[in-house]
C-alpha cells in the first residue's frame, strides 16, 4: 500500500526539523503560514517566524536584507505570488545580490485547480530559470521534499523549491541518494526514457509501471533539480534509449522539457528525439484537479498513450 | 539646532565638496551620469560617511557595522565618492566610470566594491532590503543601525509603501531614512509627475516618526541622525529638502540636469566653480 502525504505538511515538518538544528533559519509568512505548512514552526519558534501580511514583493526584499545579516530565511506562499509577482525582487535582491534565501512556492502547477489561472503557477520555473545563480528544485515525493529542505539549508545561495498541495505518494526509500543537480534514476529501461519532475512525478511513475507491465521497458528519471540540470544523465539517456519524454505540470515554454530540449538541441550526433508533456500556450482552465490534469494529458494513462504513440509501439497488456 | 562644532562643519563641507568634485571626475571619465541627484544628496552622503555611520573601511564586512543603503541607486556617484574618500578603494577606480566592466557602474554592485551594501538602481527595492537588515540586526541584538537614502521621485514605487508598513509594524527603530527631496525627477517636477505630497503626513500615517529639514544643513542632518529613533519603537524618517544639482550654479534646480551629458565648456565651468569653492574653503 502506498502512503500518501500532504506536501505542505512535509515541507513544514522538514523546516521545523532543520530549524531545531540550525538557529539561523527563519520562516517568513505572507498571511499564509498555516496553509504553507509552517504552523508547527510558528508554534515552536514564534520569535523566528515573521508575519508580513500580503506583501510578497516587499517580503522578498526583507528576506534579502535578513540574509545579509546571516539569517537563512525560508519564505513560503502560493507559487505565483512568490515568483511572478515579485520577479524583479527575486532577480535583483536574491539573484543579483546572491543572497541565501529559500523561496518555497506551494500549490504550484495546476493544484489550485478551481481558482483558475491567477492562482495556478505554470510559468514559475520558466521565469526563474532566467536568473543566474538560482537553484530550482521541484521535489516529486515526500522524501524528495524533506531532502530538498535539508539540501537548501546546506546550499549557499538563492533557491526556489516548488511543491504542490494535494497529497502525493511516497516513491523513494528513506535513504535514497539525493543531490542537488543530480537526477534520480528510479527505473532502468532501454525502450524509452521518461523524465519527470515535481508534482507530475508520481503519475509519470505510474505510467512507467503500466508501460513496463505492457512490455515496454521504460527508464524513469526524477529530475528534481531543474537548475542546474543534470546534463550528463540526459545525454546518457539520449544515447542509450531511442526516445525521451518529459512530464511536468508547467508550461512547455521554459520548464523541464525546455531545459532538456536546450541540451538535446546542442548535442552532436544522432540521439533520441524528444516529446514534451505539459501545458501549451494557453491560460489553463478551472475545475477539479484530476479533471484539469486530464485536459492537458497529465494523467498516468494519458502519459502511457503519449509515450506509446511517440515510440510507435502499442503493446497489449499481457 | 546645530549639533556640530564649527570645525566639524568645516570637515563635512570639505568632504562634500570633494564628493562633488569626484562626481565631476566620474562624469568626465564616463561622458555622462546622473549628476542632479548625486549632487543633491552629496551633503547627506558626506554627513553619513564622515560623521554618522559607525563603520571601519578596513573591515567592510564587520557584522556590527552601520549600513547605508542608497535606494535611489542612480545617485551612486555620490556613494562611490564618499566610499573612496573614506579609503574603501583607490581613487583611480573613479576614472573607470563608464568603462567596460568598471567597478563603479551606473548603479552600485556590492560584489564589485567594498562598502556597497546592496545592488540598487531599480527603484523601490532599497527600503525592503534595509528593513530586512534592520530586522536581522535587531534579532541578533546588534547595536548597528541601518540608514537609507531615497529619492522623492522614487516614492511613487508602490513597493516602498509595503516596506514602510512592515518597518512600522515590526517596530524597526534602528532604521532611519533620509529622503533626498529635490523636487524634480526625470521628466519634470515631482509634484506634477505623481504628487505624493504631503509626504510627511503620509509617512506619519504609515507609523513613522517624521522630521523635515534643510538637506544641505550639516547641523540638521547630523543632529537628527544622532537623535534617531525620534520615538522609541518607531522607524524614523527625515524629509531632507534639497536642491537638485546643488553646487553647479547653472544646473541647480533644473530638470535638464537629472542625467547630464556635459559639453566641454559646461564641464569646465562646473569644475571651475567647485575649484573656487575649494579655495574659499581653504581660506575660511
Amino acid at each position: 500500500m502506498r502512503e500518501f502525504k500532504d506536501p505542505r505538511v512535509g515541507f513544514g515538518n522538514a523546516l521545523l526539523a532543520a530549524a531545531q538544528k540550525d538557529d539561523r533559519i527563519l520562516a517568513l509568512s505572507a498571511d499564509s503560514s498555516g496553509s504553507s505548512g509552517m504552523t508547527p514552526f510558528r508554534k515552536q519558534f514564534p520569535d523566528r517566524h515573521i508575519e508580513f501580511g500580503i506583501m510578497e514583493q516587499g517580503i522578498v526584499g526583507y528576506a534579502s536584507g535578513l540574509a545579509t545579516t546571516g539569517w537563512i530565511p525560508f519564505f513560503s506562499a502560493i507559487a505565483p505570488f512568490v515568483t511572478a509577482r515579485p520577479f524583479e525582487m527575486f532577480r535583483n535582491d536574491l539573484g543579483y545580490m546572491n543572497q541565501n534565501v529559500k523561496v518555497v512556492g506551494r500549490n504550484a502547477g495546476l493544484t489550485y485547480s478551481d481558482l483558475g489561472a491567477t492562482h495556478q503557477s505554470l510559468d514559475d520555473v520558466a521565469i526563474l530559470r532566467t536568473i543566474p545563480g538560482v537553484t530550482i528544485v521541484c521535489p516529486g515525493d515526500p522524501v524528495e521534499i524533506e531532502r530538498a529542505v535539508q539540501a537548501a539549508v546546506v546550499h549557499q545561495g538563492p533557491m526556489y523549491i516548488r511543491i504542490g498541495a494535494p497529497s502525493i505518494p511516497v516513491l523513494h526509500p528513506a535513504d535514497v541518494e539525493f543531490k542537488l543537480g543530480k537526477g534520480i534514476v528510479m527505473m532502468e529501461g532501454s525502450d524509452v526514457t521518461i523524465i519527470a519532475t515535481g508534482t507530475a512525478l508520481w503519475r509519470a511513475y505510474d505510467a512507467a509501471e503500466i508501460l513496463r507491465s505492457k512490455g515496454i521497458k521504460a527508464r524513469l528519471i526524477s529530475m528534481h533539480t531543474i537548475k542546474p540540470i543534470d546534463r550528463e544523465l540526459i545525454c546518457a539517456a539520449a544515447l542509450e534509449t531511442p526516445a525521451i519524454v518529459t512530464v511536468e505540470e508547467h508550461y512547455l515554454v521554459g520548464g523541464l522539457g525546455s531545459a532538456v530540449a536546450d541540451i538535446l538541441g546542442c548535442m552532436p550526433g544522432p540521439h533520441a528525439p524528444l516529446k514534451m508533456i505539459g501545458v501549451d500556450d494557453q491560460y489553463a482552465s478551472n475545475g477539479p484537479y484530476d479533471e484539469l490534469l486530464g485536459l492537458y494529458g497529465l494523467l498516468a494513462e494519458q502519459i502511457v498513450s503519449t509515450v506509446e504513440g511517440f515510440i510507435g509501439r502499442k503493446m497489449p497488456r499481457s | 539646532m546645530n549639533a556640530l562644532r564649527p570645525e566639524e562643519t568645516a570637515t563635512l563641507e570639505a568632504a562634500a565638496l570633494r564628493i562633488r568634485q569626484d562626481i565631476l571626475r566620474m562624469v568626465r571619465a564616463g561622458g555622462a551620469g546622473h549628476v542632479g541627484g548625486a549632487m543633491s544628496c552629496a551633503d547627506i552622503m558626506a554627513a553619513h560617511y564622515f560623521s554618522i555611520l559607525r563603520i571601519d573601511p578596513a573591515k567592510p564586512n564587520w557584522p556590527d557595522r552601520d549600513r547605508l543603503i542608497l535606494s535611489a541607486g542612480h545617485k551612486c556617484m555620490a556613494l562611490y565618492a564618499a566610499l573612496r574618500q573614506r579609503g574603501y578603494f583607490d581613487e583611480s577606480i573613479l576614472d573607470t566610470y563608464g568603462a567596460l566592466k568598471s567597478r563603479v557602474p551606473g548603479h552600485p554592485v556590492m560584489q564589485k566594491l567594498p562598502g556597497v551594501e546592496a545592488n540598487t538602481g531599480a527603484l523601490g527595492h532599497g527600503l525592503s532590503i534595509a528593513g530586512g537588515m534592520a530586522m536581522g540586526l535587531k534579532l541578533k541584538k546588534s547595536p548597528a543601525k541601518v540608514y537609507v537614502v531615497m529619492g522623492d521621485g522614487e516614492l511613487a514605487e508602490g513597493s516602498n509603501w509595503e516596506a514602510a508598513a512592515a518597518a512600522s509594524h515590526h517596530k524597526l527603530d534602528n532604521l532611519l531614512v533620509f529622503v533626498d527631496c529635490n523636487g524634480l525627477q526625470l521628466s519634470g517636477p515631482t509634484a506634477d509627475i505623481m504628487n505624493y505630497s504631503p509626504l510627511a503626513a503620509k509617512w506619519a500615517a504609515f507609523g513613522w516618526s517624521v522630521r523635515t529639514i534643510d538637506g544641505h544643513d550639516f547641523g540638521q542632518i547630523v543632529g537628527n541622525a544622532r537623535e534617531a529613533p525620534f520615538e522609541a519603537g518607531k522607524p524614523s524618517i527625515v524629509i531632507a529638502n534639497t536642491v537638485k544639482a546643488k553646487g553647479i550654479s547653472f544646473a541647480e534646480a533644473k530638470v535638464d540636469y537629472h542625467y547630464w551629458k556635459p559639453k566641454a565648456d559646461e564641464m569646465a565651468r562646473a569644475v571651475a566653480e567647485l575649484e573656487a569653492a575649494a579655495v574659499e574653503g581653504l581660506k575660511a
